[in-house]
């Protein structure tokens, strides 16, 4: 296997795009090729993530987004994986270039969905879990996270500020992240007061549907040219899979492809927990963060609730987590996310999160999944 | 030469039918590991044996987990807030499905007695305390 690194990373602010998803994701593509030191025609193959093109009138966006760039003849797949799609894209990159198949590929995701309405919306965002024995039987997205919560919430006895606490700290750090959706700090009166989407979840403890586009350009050794950018080596690349319905695994207590993922993943890298300096984890409901900060190894059963709320994974916290604002506060545009956490830790690692910056961050972990655990991506990168 | 094809003991569309006009949960189950679930599969989501087996399961079972939708998805536009319920059935299974009329965290608890009753409306439907499912209601849209 090649030492395989991460060149360039770039990201557009997500929330509300005027543009299609092809220009979006034509343009962080660019940016992110030339911020690696290279040309477009250097690229041998683009990894595409896009779950609702369909929202936007356009599937197919890999031939769109190569030829926008001028290298209409480099081929392009779409990797779909629901949320968790740009991180699996991101993974085919590193299986191609660690295995000598490539020696540069783009990846990148995009999502353009803020003219559905919410009732669009909400159902679209379905599409990922069980449509035949979950949704049909009347959950949303939102519905069965909050399934999770309850569970959670009965083993553990939390109290709100708990997943307030989520909140709040993310929203302080996408309030400092000029990519992210909501650019606001929240008060835990905020949050206690917003309404509840399906109980307990309230507002607040759900990430928006947002538009958004993000790139990541892997690269073996021989391609690392930039001579303004530190590139980050791929420690771990690892991706694990589960069934699908929540109620059929052993319990509601946890997503155990999050734990598979993250064993393979220290175990790739040859590395523990405490060697990870900070974490971008997958948020899309304030019980995610809790399941996945418990379920990678950082935190007991029941205690990943309460670090926020105690003040380990606030930015200058013991293990800072979601220093982007997370898909909370940053937003998540379903196929981008993935690839948007790498942008994190390459600006974090490159002194470009001014305003957020972790300090002395020197390895990190990111965690992305798909719908509610039936696909997990497992990152860990780190500087040269 | 092998016959290379596995079936079902029922597809999808029988299990909906199942509940919809029979009155009945049809289930799946692993001779084994002894799983039990309504989830439609080929093999085992737990160890992977084949061919599954039909089972006839309970009406009646108990809440697992549940929450209370307030903002529900299109199929279920004019319902909300309505309940949708993780529930162990007798006998073994944990299927999922909604309770109309069940409308704040206060009118259900995690143990409490339910039992699956037909409908017109989309989904497995579950109404409070024990009891047979009873004849498919008048249409009345």
């Amino acid at each position: 296997m090649r030492e395989t690194w991460v060149a360039g990373a770039a990201s557009n602010r997500f929330g509300k795009m005027k543009e299609t998803a092809r220009e979006a994701a034509t343009r962080v593509s660019m940016e992110a090729i030339r911020q690696a030191g290279l040309e477009p025609k250097d690229i041998g193959y683009t990894f595409v993530a896009n779950c609702l093109g369909i929202a936007d009138h356009q599937g197919h966006l890999g031939p769109l987004v190569n030829s926008g760039l001028g290298i209409p003849e480099v081929p392009s797949a779409t990797v779909e994986s629901a949320c968790s799609s740009s991180s699996a894209a991101l993974h085919e990159a590193f299986v191609h270039v660690a295995g000598g198949f490539l020696d540069a590929a783009l990846v990148v995701g995009v999502e353009k969905v803020s003219q559905l309405d919410t009732l669009t919306a909400t159902s679209y965002f379905a599409i990922g879990a069980d449509y035949a024995f979950e949704t049909k039987n009347g959950a949303t997205f939102p519905g069965l996270y909050a399934t999770l919560a309850n569970a959670y919430s009965r083993a553990f006895s939390t109290r709100p500020e708990m997943f307030g606490a989520i909140a709040v700290k993310n929203h302080a750090n996408g309030a400092r992240n000029p990519h992210a959706h909501f650019q606001k700090e929240i008060s835990m009166e905020t949050y206690l007061a917003s309404p509840i989407v399906a109980s307990p979840l309230r507002l607040y403890d759900c990430c928006p549907f947002s538009d958004g586009s993000a790139a990541v350009v892997v690269v073996a050794k021989e391609f690392l040219r930039s001579p303004v950018t530190e590139p980050l080596v791929v420690r771990a690349s690892v991706r694990s899979g589960s069934v699908t319905d929540m109620h059929d695994r052993p319990d509601l207590l946890g997503l155990p492809a999050t734990r598979t993922a993250a064993e393979k993943a220290f175990r790739q890298a040859h590395m523990e927990p405490k060697d990870i300096d900070f974490l971008e984890v997958h948020d899309c409901f304030t019980i995610a963060e809790a399941l996945a900060v418990e379920d990678l190894g950082f935190f007991p059963k029941g205690g990943g609730a309460r670090v926020a709320l105690e003040g380990t994974t606030v930015r200058d916290g013991k293990l800072p987590v979601n220093p982007s604002g997370g898909l909370k506060a940053k937003g998540h545009p379903v196929g981008a996310t993935g690839a948007s956490q790498v942008v994190e830790v390459f600006e974090q690692m490159n002194g470009f999160a001014a305003g957020r910056e972790v300090p002395r961050a020197e390895t990190a972990l990111v965690h992305n999944i798909g719908a509610t655990g039936g696909s997990c991506s497992v990152h860990i990168f780190s500087r040269r | 030469m092998v016959d290379p094809s596995v079936a079902a003991p029922h597809s999808i569309e029988e299990f909906v039918k199942g509940y919809e006009e029979g009155g009945r949960l049809r289930g799946l189950r692993c001779a084994n590991c002894g799983l039990v679930t309504a989830t439609w599969g080929l093999a085992c989501s737990r160890c992977g044996r084949y061919p599954l087996e039909e089972a006839e399961l309970s009406t009646n079972g108990t809440v697992v987990a549940f929450t209370i939708q307030t903002v529900p998805g299109d199929e279920f536009l004019n319902d909300a807030p309505y309940a949708y319920v993780v529930v162990d059935l007798e006998r073994g299974g944990r299927v999922t499905g909604w309770m109309p009329g069940v409308r704040s965290d206060e009118e259900l608890r995690v143990g409490d007695p339910v039992h699956f009753v037909p409908s017109y409306k989309p989904g497995v439907q579950f109404a409070k305390g024990s009891g047979s499912p009873g004849p498919r209601p008048e249409e009345h849209r």
